[in-house]
């Protein structure tokens, strides 16, 4: 018998669903960081996050038996996931918070503004923290129709096509959605990463001197 | 030659390795003499780089253990 830690999600869910409550275990340590901050993405706050981590996990475990393993186990807990938070998300807000956090304008076609190359190294320039607090605030600045769609896609790396079901919406309006998501993030992120005006001057120095 | 309107259009889809193969050169060809267009594919790789390596990190000082209590299945 494979060891719990090296048993594929699969094989872990047909132990549970035989009674091996322990295996469930090993999913939750294997799935839990990535569905919390997926959740913390769309609720903002610990408390409620953690809430939430916890009631995904808990259907997760009473339904095991339904799941029949056409999709992964991880989009199937994703599912899960995001059903919970936007449930919690209603509750709280009122019709006057929701209509602020959709987009204005969404067939508009997104016209980035920020044309500076980054510095080569972004990584080197931050500390973890730092970086990490800089992305969760760049999806935060995203209306919750791209957020939702830019978690699941960049941050849970579903396809379009299991976005698109987890979202029940269609496979074009996941493109749509993700490719105006990935632009505002990168145009958010720009001002904290272009290169500084003293380093572009020397590229351009060194640009000069190369074409001569 | 596509334009830099088509190019935007497509980036998402171009990161994606999701085009035709024809498509997909006719970007590059843009990419190799437009260097707006050359930052802004290389700016949207560069921050999908950056979430996938930094978005998620360690959970907050006893999530964890509450979950599985409250699971109940230690």
């Amino acid at each position: 018998m494979v060891s719990a830690d090296n048993a594929s999600d699969q094989e872990l869910v047909r132990r549970v669903q035989q009674g091996e409550n322990e295996a469930f275990a090993t999913l939750v340590h294997r799935h839990e960081r990535s569905v919390y901050w997926m959740i913390h993405g769309i609720l903002q706050n610990q408390a409620d996050s953690e809430e939430i981590l916890q009631e995904t996990f808990l259907k997760a475990l009473q339904h095991i038996r339904e799941f029949r393993g056409e999709s992964q186990f991880r989009t199937w807990l994703v599912q899960i996931a995001i059903n919970e938070a936007r449930m919690r998300r209603r509750k709280y807000r009122t019709s006057l918070h929701d209509s602020l956090d959709e987009e204005r304008d969404p067939d508009s076609p997104f016209r980035p503004r920020e044309l500076t190359d980054w510095r080569p190294n972004p990584e080197a320039a931050f500390a973890r923290e730092e970086l990490t607090a800089l992305l969760h605030r760049a999806t935060r600045s995203l209306p919750k129709n791209y957020r939702e769609v830019f978690l699941l896609r960049d941050v849970q790396h579903l396809s379009n096509e299991e976005a698109a079901s987890v979202l029940q919406i269609s496979v074009p309006a996941v493109k749509t959605r993700v490719l105006r998501a990935r632009l505002m993030m990168r145009e958010f992120l720009a001002p904290h990463l272009k290169l500084r005006w003293r380093d572009r001057f020397l590229a351009r120095v060194q640009r000069r001197g190369r074409s001569t | 030659m596509i334009t830099c309107e088509e190019v935007l259009r497509e980036i998402s889809n171009y990161l994606d390795e999701g085009l035709t193969s024809e498509l997909r050169a006719q970007v590059q060809e843009h990419l190799r003499i437009c260097r707006n267009c050359k930052v802004l594919v290389n700016t949207a790789r560069k921050t999908l780089t950056l979430v996938a390596d930094h978005f998620v990190m360690e959970l907050p000082h006893g999530v964890s253990g509450r979950l599985i209590e409250r699971l109940g299945i230690r």
